[in-house]
């Protein structure tokens, strides 16, 4: 049953794949309709049950469909494992992904390449759920790479804009850097477990074998393919970018699912983290670097969908300070209530964007309060939530993270954490207030929004008010659901309810205050932010990532190519070969002068010939 | 029949070409004749992998007498690796004829058979003077479809495969007679059957520079770094199905010589080699993939990502262990396929827009979606994608690497960014953005689909199945090494 949940959305993408270049003319909307959202929605169904089945207290699901590779101990199948992690990320990618699938049926409705992006949104699916329920590392690298490569081509969906598809090209490129850093982690582990299985159960069980150094440097490795594709300092240049594809592409990949993708796999490789707790510390500082940076980013930007996107990238930092202080429950638990309230942002987003004939600045927006009332409730009920404001699911994942950070002593990482929150308060009301509440921009009519846009907003906004119950701690009067049914092995601090009702208050007010900044700033009157401090200029141009990787990378790599075919092939191995050509065709030359056929040259030879074997033998003799 | 099935599929394309040449066929008849001899081929190649023994080494063996003052003998014989090239030669032929529909020179399909004669009887012959006499007939054919067919300055450049080329069989001649002088010496019989030279012990300095002689050959054949100036102005000049048999055929049988004669003659001798040989393809790697980064010309582009995974492949054979050597064989083939469809797809481009440079092309993609598939499909895979099999060729020789040495890991794991650098961008400025050219945007036919799709189903097959296709070689592979790391073992 749960190779069904993979297998069918790769299949379902094959037949829309098929059918649509049969006849790319044909309109066959309903028919795309029907498989492209129906597909994930039976998905989403298998996952559930497989949920209900462990929620039951069944052992973790094992099925193997075939084998792969069996070559000496490299022994691989193509098989599942459900256990507790991975049927958490299963429901919920699931069941997010069907809501923006059937988000999706309103979105490109009118697109005429509307089979074409099905069949690339189920094949994004597919390879999700393989990642996420891959028994082995190798099957795990698979989907991790072919997520990468279902994001490449939805980024680049519009692709008669070569803006987009440079876009695109950059977004692959920069994961498959990470992935780089992947493949080395999972072929040093397995030269280094050679024998004793590949399966992450074998793994756990012989993990003892590999020596402390080699742990640290598979971790960090296995570390670069999450910065990769979770859009980490400093592989993070291309999610912004990324924004280039479909909304509904944003809010699935890179925003609920994909991105998330780094933290499950740190998660999932708990137990080797576990051993080496100052690689992890070294994951958290990352994390809480890229959290406040992209949090600093996103209140200078303008573009709707690249606020979210730096919010985005910011979340994720969070998500890696939890795993990398051991807490790998609450990181979790944030990539999944993030998945609610970040979805449901970008689809409004979406909803926004389209109601505005595809405006995408915010300082161009406006007054939409009244018009698009069930975006905006939901927009505002998903700001709350990432803000931190209780009792919306934000603010109990966040909190979470936030104690797991003060209560195992890393103040500094906990400091910049709490000042991230209060930054990501302010660009997010600053973004509602722009958009809803300040005076509107333009006069135009609104374009409609179709009803299979507004009604998954709906069901996320319920979902962003209330995933925080599931994982309400002691302090709050819950039993930490959410974590006691992962049971993965988190390093905990006990600290005194006292001081947890402290931190938490101090989340609530930083929230509160961020939010009355942005409310002072934007919520009547804005105009846009112009780059006339340095500071400014700095956070408006992204502190210049993008033209150091240029200068650092680019320029160096088309340099040596020049080089190469200008001066290397043509000058030094050709030019040794045609200096051989070159010696030949002389010395022929030289002998054609001398074979002239004159009499009087030929005499001369001979003479010279004699004279000089005549010395040689008076100089052997010894008379010379 | 059985005993004498590897002679038929060697003899059948140059006695069609023979036969079709006598009789001064018609074109129609000619083109009739070449697709049925290649279908026949196929069926028969299709006939000895059925019944072909995983667990056995050489069979469908033959060996008669030939030359017997000078001991030399028409041996043949197919096992685990020549096998893998054969399949490829059997299943490359028939799409390049459906290519070639319209081609009406004569001379290109008399070539074509007399080439399919060369590299399958290269690849099936034990004998040494035979290897070397086929070896030397593959190379006639290639000179004169650059030199009479090409384009561009292909004239000057058939001369330079040709003599680059001829500089490395002259020194692999000359090995090849030193060693037979040798077997003479010591067994007072001449012979140049492989299985009997495999067995004579040389003196560690002669065996240093008898070495050298193939291995030269197959440097040039390969090409590895330093001997590799014909490939892109070949590549570049030659007409579409001579690129698709140098790239995925030619290319190949310099590995398969290293493997067949190098590690069957001189095992402890190329180990002493191995180092020299490892950096040339570490560089290599890396080496070609920067120079086509900013190559205009898609088929000396994909010329250069040829060098660089050949490169690859011989990396992996020189790593000597099961899982580098088992990459490098599936690396032949799953390259092969893939390196076929991209040039065939070059080849399609440069009918439809007659030009295969990047600059003037571009926005294919809103109007020829098909086209724009295939394409994609096959740089894509080109660039090692799971799913395809050139993926579990490059994890096998990654594994491989990292178990031989950390550093060349590192350096060998870059093929994960190497292809990329160059294909990515490749594709965007070919396939992507506005249609403003002027030229006729028309998408595959179904003649053209016919050719391309089985490729695209054998690398798919081979990316997600690959369990299907390991067992045909995995046990005699591991024997073989083994034997081979026993004689390097035992010396040290």
């Amino acid at each position: 049953m749960i190779s069904l949940i993979v297998v069918l959305p790769f299949l379902s993408a094959l037949l829309m794949g098929v059918v649509y270049l049969s006849n790319t003319q044909k309109k066959r909307n309903t028919f795309y309709t029907l498989v492209g959202v129906g597909t994930p929605a039976v998905s989403a169904v298998l996952s559930l049950m497989a949920g209900a089945e462990l929620l039951q207290g069944a052992q973790t699901i094992h099925y193997t469909l075939f084998q792969w590779v069996n070559i000496g101990e490299f022994n691989i199948e193509v098989a599942f494992m459900a256990d507790r992690l991975s049927v958490v990320m299963v429901a919920f990618i699931t069941v997010i992904g069907t809501l923006i699938h059937i988000y999706a049926a309103g979105y490109m409705k009118e697109d005429a390449a509307y089979g074409k992006f099905f069949a690339y949104f189920n094949l994004f699916m597919g390879s999700m759920l393989l990642l996420v329920l891959a028994d082995n590392p190798i099957m795990m690298f698979v989907g991790w790479e072919l997520v990468g490569l279902s994001s490449y081509l939805l980024i680049g969906f519009y692709h008669h804009d070569s803006a987009n598809i440079t876009a695109a090209n950059k977004a692959f490129i920069l994961n498959r850097v990470g992935d780089f850093g992947f493949i080395m982690a999972i072929s040093l582990l397995f030269v280094s477990l050679e024998g004793n299985g590949f399966t992450f159960d074998s793994i756990e069980a012989n993990i003892g074998l590999i020596n402390h150094e080699m742990l640290a440097l598979i971790g960090t490795l296995l570390f670069v393919g999450a910065m990769g594709k979770s859009a980490q300092i400093p592989l993070y240049v291309w999610l912004p970018d990324a924004m280039a594809g479909p909304t509904p592409v944003s809010a699935l990949i890179h925003a609920a699912t994909m991105v998330t993708a780094g933290v499950y796999m740190v998660a999932r490789y708990s137990f080797l983290y576990g051993e080496i707790p100052n690689i992890g510390l070294f994951i958290a500082s990352v994390g809480a670097a890229s959290a406040l940076f992209a949090a600093l980013i996103a209140s200078y930007q303008s573009d709707i969908k690249k606020i979210l996107a730096y919010s985005t990238m910011s979340q994720l930092g969070y998500m890696f300070i939890a795993v990398g202080l051991g807490a790998y429950s609450s990181g979790i638990f944030h990539v999944f209530t993030h998945a609610f309230f970040k979805a449901l942002l970008f689809m409004g987003a979406g909803a926004v964007i389209i109601a505005l004939h595809h405006e995408q600045n915010i300082f161009k927006m406006g007054g939409l309060k009244k018009e698009l009332k069930l975006v905006y409730i939901t927009m505002f009920v998903a700001t709350l939530a990432i803000s931190g404001i209780p009792p919306f699911a934000g603010f109990f994942s966040k909190d979470a993270i936030l104690v797991a950070a003060f209560a195992s002593e890393h103040y500094f990482i906990w400091g910049v954490g709490s000042l991230t929150a209060m930054l990501t308060a302010f660009y997010m009301f600053r973004l509602l207030f722009l958009v809803f509440h300040a005076a509107p921009k333009s006069t135009h009519r609104l374009h409609s929004v179709p009803n299979s846009m507004t009604y998954p907003l709906v069901i996320l906004a319920c979902g962003s008010a209330t995933a925080g119950f599931l994982g309400l701690n002691e302090a709050y009067g819950g039993g930490s659901w959410f974590n006691t049914f992962l049971a993965l092995p988190d390093v905990s601090h006990h600290i005194p309810h006292a001081t947890e009702y402290m931190l938490g208050g101090l989340n609530v007010i930083l929230g509160v205050l961020g939010m009355g900044l942005a409310y002072k700033m934007f919520a009547k009157e804005a105009t846009e932010v112009k780059a006339d401090t340095l500071f400014k200029k700095i956070l408006m141009n992204k502190f210049y990532i993008d033209e150091l990787y240029d200068f650092l990378i680019i320029k160096p790599l088309l340099f040596t190519s020049h080089f190469i075919a200008k001066v290397i092939d043509p000058k030094i191995f050709d030019g040794f070969i045609n200096l051989n050509v070159w010696g030949y065709t002389a010395t022929a030359t030289l002998f054609s002068k001398l074979q002239n056929g004159k009499v009087r040259y030929y005499a001369l030879y001979i003479l010279a010939g004699v004279s000089a074997m005549s010395c040689y033998m008076l100089f052997k003799l010894g008379v010379l | 029949m059985m005993q004498h099935i590897l002679t038929f599929i060697i003899f059948i394309p140059l006695f069609t070409a023979i036969v079709l040449g006598i009789m001064r066929a018609s074109t129609k008849s000619l083109k009739i004749g070449a697709m049925f001899s290649s279908v026949i081929t196929l069926f028969l190649v299709a006939v000895v992998a059925y019944n072909f023994n995983p667990d056995i080494g050489m069979q469908f063996t033959k060996n008669l007498p030939w030359i017997q003052n000078a001991g030399i003998s028409y041996i043949i014989g197919v096992d685990y690796l020549s096998l893998v090239i054969l399949l490829l030669i059997g299943l490359l032929m028939p799409p390049l004829y459906i290519y070639m529909y319209h081609e009406e020179r004569k001379g290109y399909w008399y070539n074509m058979m007399l080439l399919q004669t060369g590299v399958t009887g290269a690849v099936l012959s034990l004998d040494l003077v035979l290897f070397y006499l086929f070896w030397e007939t593959m190379l006639l054919p290639i000179f004169v479809m650059i030199g009479k067919y090409g384009n561009g300055m292909h004239q000057y450049n058939s001369m330079k495969i040709l003599l680059m080329t001829i500089l490395g069989s002259m020194s692999m001649l000359f090995s090849i007679l030193y060693i037979g002088y040798i077997y003479f010496e010591t067994t007072g019989m001449w012979s140049f059957a492989l299985s009997d030279l495999a067995i004579i012990a040389f003196e560690p300095k002669t065996s240093i520079w008898l070495a050298a002689g193939f291995l030269l050959a197959f440097a040039i054949k390969i090409p590895l770094v330093g001997f590799h100036t014909w490939m892109a102005p070949a590549y570049g000049s030659a007409p579409t199905p001579a690129v698709v048999i140098l790239s995925a055929i030619m290319a190949k049988l310099g590995i398969y010589g290293i493997w067949r004669f190098g590690y069957g003659l001189f095992e402890s001798t190329l180990s002493y080699y191995a180092p020299t040989i490892i950096v040339l393809a570490l560089i290599g790697l890396i080496y070609y993939a920067i120079r086509a980064i900013t190559e205009n010309n898609l088929r000396k582009m994909f010329a250069y990502s040829s060098g660089s995974h050949l490169s690859l492949i011989a990396l992996g054979l020189f790593l000597t262990n099961i899982y580098a050597w088992s990459g490098s064989l599936y690396f032949i083939a799953t390259h092969a396929l893939a390196s076929a469809g991209m040039f065939l797809m070059i080849g399609l481009t440069y009918k439809r827009f007659n030009t295969v440079h990047i600059s003037d092309l571009g926005g294919i993609a809103s109007k020829a979606p098909i086209f724009t598939f295939f394409f994609a499909f096959f740089a894509l895979s080109i660039a090692g994608l799971p799913g395809t099999g050139g993926f579990v060729a490059e994890l096998l020789i990654i594994i491989g690497a990292f178990k031989a040495d950390f550093w060349i890991g590192v350096l060998t794991a870059t093929t994960m960014l190497s292809a990329m650098m160059y294909i990515f961008w490749m594709l965007q400025r070919t396939l992507f953005g506005a249609a403003n050219k002027e030229c006729q945007y028309s998408d595959l036919t179904l003649r053209e689909i016919t050719i391309l799709l089985p490729l695209v189903v054998l690398l798919l097959v081979t990316g997600i199945v690959p369990s299907l296709f390991i067992p045909l070689f995995e046990p005699q592979l591991t024997t073989t090494l083994q034997d081979v790391l026993f004689v390097i073992g035992g010396l040290k």
